[in-house]
């Protein structure tokens, strides 16, 4: 394997004019995340799994509290797109709770960590072809921009890449259980929405 | 003992025929398939393709209603393989991922083509091809990185090293240069016919997809990209092309493409690590085997000849997917700055070839130089994956 590290998408130097294109290479990112906890073991793996938790949730948050509104808003169907997707993501979600419960030596984790890898797959490849296409369709450039900003602004209340030897137990403690975590997200992507 | 496809029988055609539920095969697992797997897949996928497009071909030429009818019903059986092979292919994977996984084929099946065959003039052609197709990944994989944030690493998993081969922008030349010669049927090895076949139908199937798919991307670079490299897959269709005589007679043809058919299923049913894509293989060899048999009754009867008159006595050594990685180094330090010259090659750039780049470049960089030039914005250096040291050519290395 190559040791060139991808960063991730707002840390790379894209312009972020555009919340689809920001979103295609978070799902990435998201993939290379669960790459990581796969191909490590002990420590190494618990950190990496902390930040792809961190990841999902945020990610999950923000889609939801800036992305889906506006395609249920604004794309013709766009109630009927947006509903299967929250279906999805309820279910991913319920999977990754269960999943953050569990010890990472735990027989049953590998085996969930798959079964949920899968289902987020599925997911986002299901968003970037019925719900993304339909908003850089109906989006403006204002209105790709401003959803990229707001995604950014929920996604830096967490941050979720790795910064070997600062990872410590308290960082993660002050981040608090994962339904806080989401409920940060979720204000800060509406404040920087206009409606905080 | 040695495989001779003439002397086996497979499944009578009338039983050939399967329904919905046969047809739907459980696709491979994108993220933890063997990567060979997948490239047997697109090759087997590209070979059915030419060999129903083959058919048809063939059925405009034939005024014999009945013969038409046979033709159409050994067809359909293929149009059903190819739906059972290509439906293999998983819906959670991009365009570009697929696209990673065609250039892995086009590099890896070339590379071995060129390593095996036995006719000098024929394997010169395999060896200037690949260094084009070994660029077209380095190119497609760092448009991944850029869309996707994912690495070419991933889908090719070290089999197969990512970085420059002969630049793309240099592959644009005068169609007049894209013609080979071909083969002469009389003498050239039986093998040699399946390869110029194999590789033939590979690059058309990788030219149909980029020019069907390229345009369902909406960044820019992205759709520029495809329709840069779908000029050059048009490119290496001719050139593949031209290599195979046009004094074989239609039913000769015909025979060629199904032995061909057998050939590939049984060299894959050899080697297939997934069970399930293993029995596809196994089931279509079987199927094949009477296509065969069809196929050589036409050409006994119309033509008068013995098809084991064209055929090799036994089935070649099988067709192997596996690393190329020195031989392909051997070639990016050897064979870089060659172009075509009519039918043959030459290090220099000739008028005609000056002439069509100055015209298709427009004096700007082409989408590939772009896309290099928008990666390293994006993330200050390029994506590569060499396991065996540095770039063969000097000049193409890394700063």
């Amino acid at each position: 394997m190559s040791d060139t590290y991808t960063p991730h998408a707002g840390d790379d130097r894209a312009a972020d004019t555009d919340v689809v294109a920001l979103l295609i290479r978070q799902h990435g990112d998201i993939r290379n995340l669960f790459d990581e906890v796969e191909q490590t073991s002990g420590e190494e793996r618990r950190d990496a799994f902390r930040r792809l938790v961190r990841l999902l949730a945020v990610h999950e948050t923000a889609e939801e509290e800036v992305v889906h509104p506006w395609a249920r808003r604004s794309v013709p169907g766009g109630e009927g797109v947006v509903k299967d997707r929250l279906a999805e993501e309820k279910e991913a979600k319920e999977t990754l709770s269960a999943l953050d419960e569990m010890d990472i030596d735990d027989q049953r984790f590998l085996p969930e960590l798959r079964r949920l890898r899968t289902a987020v797959q599925q997911h986002a490849r299901a968003e970037e072809r019925y719900e993304f296409t339909h908003i850089r369709r109906h989006a403006d450039a204002d209105a790709l921009a401003a959803m990229a900003r707001a995604v950014k602004a929920a996604e830096a209340i967490a941050p979720t890449r790795p910064h070997p030897g600062v990872e410590s137990a308290g960082a993660n403690v002050a981040l608090g259980p994962l339904a806080a975590l989401m409920d940060r997200a979720k204000d800060a992507a509406r404040k920087a929405m206009g409606k905080g | 003992m040695p495989f001779n496809p003439l002397e086996q029988r497979g499944i009578p055609l009338d039983r050939q025929l399967r329904n919905w539920r046969e047809l739907n095969v459980e696709p491979i697992d994108p993220d933890r398939c063997d990567p060979y797997t997948r490239c047997r897949i697109i090759t087997m996928n590209g070979i059915e393709v030419e060999a129903v497009l083959f058919s048809h071909h063939l059925a405009r030429h034939t005024h014999d209603p009945e013969i038409k009818r046979q033709l159409a019903r050994t067809r359909y059986i293929e149009a059903q393989q190819q739906k059972a092979v290509n439906w293999l292919l998983p819906g959670v994977s991009s365009v570009l991922e697929t696209t990673i996984a065609y250039e892995q084929v086009a590099v890896d099946l070339t590379a071995w083509v060129a390593r095996m065959e036995p006719d000098p003039y024929l394997q010169q052609a395999y060896q200037f091809g690949v260094l084009e197709d070994f660029d077209h990944l380095y190119r497609y994989a760092n448009l991944y990185e850029m869309i996707e944030h994912r690495k070419a690493e991933s889908i090719v998993d070290n089999l197969t090293e990512v970085m420059p081969g002969r630049p793309t922008r240099y592959h644009h030349r005068d169609p007049y240069d894209n013609v080979r010669d071909p083969y002469d049927r009389t003498t050239v090895n039986p093998l040699s016919k399946l390869h110029a076949l194999t590789i033939m139908a590979a690059e058309q199937q990788t030219m149909n997809f980029y020019i069907n798919t390229g345009p369902t991307y909406m960044e820019p670079i992205a759709r520029q990209l495809y329709q840069e490299i779908g000029l050059i897959e048009e490119e290496h269709v001719t050139h593949y092309e031209s290599l195979v005589d046009p004094g074989e007679t239609w039913w000769e043809q015909l025979v060629n493409h199904e032995y061909n058919e057998c050939y590939l299923y049984y060299s894959f049913l050899e080697q297939e690590s997934d069970p399930k894509v293993k029995a596809i293989w196994e089931l279509h060899l079987n199927m094949e085997l009477e296509h065969l048999h069809t196929a050589c009754d036409l050409m006994r009867r119309h033509d008068g000849r013995d098809p084991q008159e064209i055929l090799a006595p036994e089935l070649p050594n099988v067709l192997t997917f596996e690393p190329n990685k020195q031989y392909l180094r051997e070639l990016l330090a050897t064979q870089m700055d060659l172009t075509t010259l009519g039918a043959g090659y030459v290090r220099d750039a000739h008028e005609r070839f000056e002439k069509m780049q100055e015209k298709i470049h427009g004096g700007e960089a082409p989408p590939s130089d772009r896309v290099m030039a928008e990666h390293d914005d994006m993330f200050g250096r390029e994506y590569r994956v060499v396991s065996e040291g540095e770039h063969p050519d000097p000049a193409m290395r890394e700063i």
